[in-house]
């Protein structure tokens, strides 16, 4: 073996170590530095990924966006946002549920701003302090298969996936992350620890699946592995355009109320670029943004009036809400993930 | 031979550093945050010690990384004697084939088991009955699925260690003893350091995965860590909750160090001569276990990925958009691995030539630096290098997601690399100082050359893992198009299945095809 055959690893080596150098990326902004707005994106990449390119294309200024995974793929931005605050990279956080977004409030990770465009929006979607403003909703529902399961039949409460006659029939994605966690917090800030406590041991009892995440819930009720599940809106509605036979109920109509889960947008705590990272939430928060995402596969609810909602989903004055202090959900969710976890044994 | 003030000083100081900062601070920065960040550290220690539920998912994780580490090396290690000694036809396919589920993410392949052995799976339809649903959510269904995609890192090992091994050794044996008690006392008791090291890489893989066993909802102890982040948005308790972790880790290093020690022989000679046929009779069980594993391994889980697929509705919707994702990965991973060598390389060298307590206590150094969960460490990152002035210059950039890499895994190359440089002699560096040359030159052109085959080896799994890793790098990853892992990720929300599968498919093949030109290019290189 001749003396330069061992250096052909090396050689390789560093050719590749000189390829990479020169191809490492700094985020430079195709127009100039002052015209970029960085947002950490929570809300499916899917949905968030169109709005913020067409927001590109009007505004001329470039979003460096980042983006979330299913939140039990990885820990998710809202760690990174606690991580990076002593010096923040980002300047708009646009989370899909309100957990997040208020857990960022209460470690003073963001900033208050009051936005001209959330004129319109219900007050109660609205942070009274102005660290975050409510846009285009989703519910909470309960999916069913419309091969198994007849509309007369479908649970219409939270509680009815307790009965019996669902017993190994009902899926939920894990409660201790993401929308479900913010559900089952609402639910014990409304309902109350001893029922809701009761619920989910009556629950366990019923063999009750848990799994991955609000898609997977969906798709085992549209293969029928499952006849019910509770999961979002956007969820279910992929799976009935896509011609699946899944319907969905909008749970405790005529009791507690239905959940609504407003996307948030708020501005970071000394933001890099504080006037365009204005103006994004500006545009995010404007009716022709609802628009955009009721009429997408997002199905989200506009919470402007007089912005058409989408086709599969009731307008949110045609039901009962959850009346929900959000803040006071968001405070209940460690000591509610610690009690599913021995309850549901997670 | 060489002082302190020769080149190797300076050298093995500099990747001292190097691993200091990269892959020691960042642990060590997030367990210091726990004394002064918002959890109460007495009840979370407390906790640790007294909960019996804790205790439970400790052992869970413990059985899982142990049994997962057993399965492997029971099936990669035979495989790699077979690849180190057989003449098989088509060897250099044969090898990428039973390399390649290494390359699959290990949550892909969970997918791909349930799509196959649900209760409406693949396997159902085929056999007319529910034959595996019920077990594939539990701890034996993640053993299996982590076996599969891990028993490559054993075979490679194995591989690499019994080519090491000098022919006259095992033809001076077969003189006095029966072929079997030289395959056990000569040709595996050479390999027996690398195949331990080796089982301890799974074993550590296994037990700090959280993917696999969150898929098939098996309670282990990185669950809690996850909970802790991702739940319950707790730095301090996170990082107190991974000592456990670590700690059964060392333990387990411990015990592999007890058990391998430092039994090696090294010779005056490198390795020349043909190896006796000792395996022969072996070749048809080879020949039928390789095949087996390639189709259980691979062949399924693809067959499974690609059924997913057949919903696409446009491969160009799926593709489109991706090549920078996979540029990006490509190249970040290229040069991570490549500077994980290089570094790991100096540092293998002094673990490997270091003697007693200090080489011991360096390999459990690195073994527990290796089963740091991957969000510590993306964490660790941000404090350490998100600060004004030059640190922060580098924080937004691609050199975030190359610091992953080497924070990652620098441990293991240095594991792997110190394995390697043990089978050289000392001797032959004795004899070049003694013929003046200098630290330098008798590393590049005595000690490389001698294991140019295992720095391969360590690039090859360090590139994988790299091109794969994600929990670190989507906390540090500058904004605007990252990984391709990332991009996939933050997609499969809402995606349709078969986008997700295609997806999988696509990271597959983007990752299997530089390997395999790599592997080609190899073996046209040893066939010369």
């Amino acid at each position: 073996m001749s003396s330069l055959n061992g250096f052909g690893p090396i050689h390789v080596f560093a050719a590749l170590a000189l390829l990479g150098v020169g191809a490492c990326r700094s985020p430079e902004p195709t127009q100039s530095a002052d015209r970029t707005v960085t947002v950490y994106v929570s809300t499916d990449r899917v949905f968030s990924e169109p709005v913020l390119r067409e927001y590109e294309k009007r505004s001329g200024v470039t979003v460096n966006a980042v983006y979330d995974t299913e939140e039990t793929k990885s820990t998710g931005l809202a760690n990174r946002l606690l991580a990076e605050k002593a010096r923040p990279q980002a300047d708009v956080f646009w989370s899909n549920e309100p957990v997040r977004t208020l857990v960022l409030k209460s470690r003073g990770t963001l900033a208050p701003y009051r936005s001209p465009s959330a004129d319109g929006i219900p007050p109660a979607l609205i942070d009274p302090d102005g660290y975050w403003t409510g846009f285009s909703a989703r519910m909470r529902v309960i999916a069913y298969n419309t091969t198994t399961v007849t509309p007369a039949d479908a649970p219409q409460s939270v509680f009815d996936l307790a009965d019996p006659k669902w017993k190994g029939q009902v899926a939920i994605a894990d409660p201790r992350f993401g929308s479900t966690s913010f559900h089952v917090a609402a639910l014990y800030a409304v309902a109350g620890d001893e029922k809701m406590d009761d619920f989910f041991r009556r629950l366990k009892a019923n063999d009750v699946r848990i799994v991955d995440g609000n898609s997977v819930v969906r798709d085992l009720v549209a293969r029928g592995e499952v006849k019910v599940g509770l999961t979002d809106t956007d969820d279910v509605n992929v799976a009935i355009e896509n011609g699946q036979p899944i319907a969905m109920v909008l749970p405790d109509k005529a009791g507690l109320g239905v959940p609504v889960m407003p996307n948030m947008v708020s501005l970071i705590a000394n933001a890099p670029h504080p006037e365009e990272a204005r103006k994004l939430i500006d545009y995010l928060l404007s009716a022709d943004v609802e628009r955009q995402l009721a009429q997408s596969e997002a199905v989200q609810i506009p919470l402007h009036a007089g912005v058409k909602g989408p086709k599969n989903i009731p307008a949110i004055d045609t039901f009962k809400p959850m009346t929900l202090d959000y803040t006071k959900a968001a405070a209940r969710v460690e000591d509610v993930t610690g009690r599913l976890a021995t309850i549901l044994g997670l | 031979m060489w002082g302190l003030r020769s080149t190797r000083t300076l050298v093995i100081a500099a990747a001292t550093v190097v691993f200091v900062v990269c892959c020691v601070l960042p642990l060590a920065s997030m367990l210091a945050g726990t004394f002064s960040g918002r959890t109460s550290v007495g009840s979370t220690y407390a906790a640790l010690l007294l909960d019996p539920r804790q205790r439970r998912l400790l052992f869970n994780t413990a059985l899982l990384g142990i049994m997962t580490a057993t399965f492997a090396t029971v099936i990669g290690a035979p495989l790699g004697v077979a690849l180190a000694r057989l003449e098989l036809r088509g060897k250099a396919i044969l090898r990428v084939l039973l390399a390649a589920p290494m390359l699959l993410p290990p949550v892909v392949v969970g997918l791909a088991w349930i799509s196959l052995g649900g209760d409406t799976g693949l396997l159902t339809q085929l056999a007319g009955r529910d034959l595996l649903s019920t077990w594939t959510h539990t701890m034996s269904g993640a053993v299996l699925v982590l076996t599969l995609v891990l028993y490559p890192v054993s075979m490679l090992a194995t591989e690499v260690a019994v080519r090491r091994i000098e022919p006259r050794l095992e033809e001076a044996a077969l003189i006095v003893a029966r072929p079997g008690r030289v395959v056990w006392h000569i040709t595996l008791g050479l390999a027996a350091p690398s195949i331990t090291a080796a089982a301890l890489v799974i074993f550590v893989l296994a037990a700090s995965d959280f993917g696999v066993p969150g898929l098939l909802r098996v309670r282990v102890y990185t669950t809690e860590v996850f909970t802790a982040f991702a739940a319950l948005y707790d730095f301090g308790r996170g990082a107190v909750l991974t000592l456990p972790l670590l700690v059964i880790s060392t333990l387990v290093a411990a015990a592999a160090v007890a058990l391998a020690g430092e039994r090696l022989i090294t010779t005056r000679r490198a390795m020349s001569g043909r190896h006796p046929p000792l395996f022969d009779p072996w070749k048809p069980a080879a020949v039928a276990a390789a095949s087996a594993m390639v189709l259980l391994a691979l062949v399924l889980p693809l067959a499974a990925l690609v059924r997913e697929v057949q919903g696409v509705r446009s491969w160009a919707e799926v593709v489109a958009g991706s090549g920078i994702a996979i540029r990006n990965s490509l190249v970040l991973a290229a040069v991570g691995a490549t500077l994980t060598v290089a570094v790991g390389l100096g540092l293998g060298y002094a673990r490997a030539r270091a003697r007693g307590t200090v080489g011991i206590i360096a390999d459990l150094a690195c073994v527990v630096l290796f089963a740091v969960p991957s969000t510590v460490v993306g964490v660790g990152l941000i404090g350490l290098w998100n600060r004004p002035g030059v640190l922060g210059t580098v924080y937004g950039t691609d050199a975030m997601l190359v610091l992953v890499c080497l924070a990652r895994f620098l441990p293991l190359a240095v594991l792997g690399l110190a394995a390697a440089v043990r089978h050289v002699p000392y001797s032959h560096e004795e004899a070049a100082a003694a013929a003046g040359a200098g630290w330098a030159r008798t590393i590049s052109t005595i000690v490389v050359p001698q294991m140019s085959a295992s720095l391969v080896a360590v690039w090859v799994v360090v590139f994988v893992l790299a091109f794969g890793e994600l929990g670190a790098s989507i906390l540090v990853a500058p904004p605007g198009e990252a990984t391709l892992p990332i991009r996939i990720y933050t997609m499969i929300a809402n995606a349709p299945p078969a986008n997700v599968a295609a997806l999988a498919l696509l990271q597959s093949v983007v990752i299997l095809s530089p390997l395999t030109l790599l592997a080609w290019g190899l073996t046209l290189r040893e066939a010369r």
